[in-house]
């Protein structure tokens, strides 16, 4: 089960299994974003490299325009996928 | 405990199903469940994506006991392909030349434990464990 939409304060709120098999609806949504953007994974539990390459492809395209993501709430295991990949788009804090 | 799955992505959450049953099962610690259940989608969905058009299901293995899992997938007729191999992964490149390629085995190699790959009459046997034990 994995559930992407946007939160009241316009933050993208991730929640669920970011895995292989969700990875359409997660690409259809963030193709949707045009601008700089803040992805809450406070609901999140999990995400693969599948889910990896959204966010970097989206990365990418935002940064064109000179745009990026910041992703906040991230639990320790997801920290680590991050932090094994050397993706530095995680916010410091949550 | 042994399943087979079939050869589609959509089978992912099966996988996950059946895996966290028999963690749950042997009460392995949260923070050992998530690399396990990370190497194997990743490993799965490579089996998947390698040979689409392949009619055999995938095979896995899952056991745990007294903290320790370990974990053999298999899968038939196919070619070698050795994930035990360095993937060349430039984890310090910038975001915007990165490529996402590789990413997974490269997470594997750094989470899980003991990974080994054996490939005998076209069959391909990747073995890990995680945990302690």
């Amino acid at each position: 089960m994995f559930d992407i939409d946007f939160g009241a304060n316009g933050d993208v709120l991730c929640s669920g299994r970011l895995d292989a098999a969700q990875c359409e609806k997660a690409q259809l949504f963030m193709d949707g974003i045009s601008g700089a953007s803040v992805l809450d994974f406070d609901g999140l539990e999990y995400i693969s490299s599948a889910g990896l390459g959204i966010l970097l492809k989206t990365q990418k395209r935002l940064s064109e325009n000179g745009a990026a993501l910041k992703i906040i709430n991230v639990n320790n295991h997801i920290h680590d996928v991050f932090h094994f990949s050397g993706f530095e788009i995680e916010a410091k804090s949550g | 405990m042994r399943k087979s799955f079939d050869r589609s992505i959509d089978a992912v959450a099966d996988v996950y199903d059946f895996t966290e049953s028999v963690l749950e099962a042997a009460n392995i610690a949260k923070e050992h469940r998530f690399p396990v259940h990370l190497a194997m989608e990743e490993l799965f969905v490579n089996m998947v994506n390698y040979y689409p058009d392949n009619d055999n299901s995938i095979q896995l293995d899952v056991e745990a006991e007294n903290g320790k899992v370990s974990v053999t997938m298999s899968d038939f007729d196919v070619d070698p392909f050795d994930v035990t191999q360095s993937r060349n992964i430039d984890i310090e490149a910038p975001l915007d030349e990165r490529k996402p390629g590789g990413l997974g085995l490269h997470l594997i190699q750094k989470m899980v434990d003991n990974l080994q790959y054996d490939w005998e009459n076209r069959r391909s046997t990747i073995r890990f464990t995680k945990g302690e034990g």
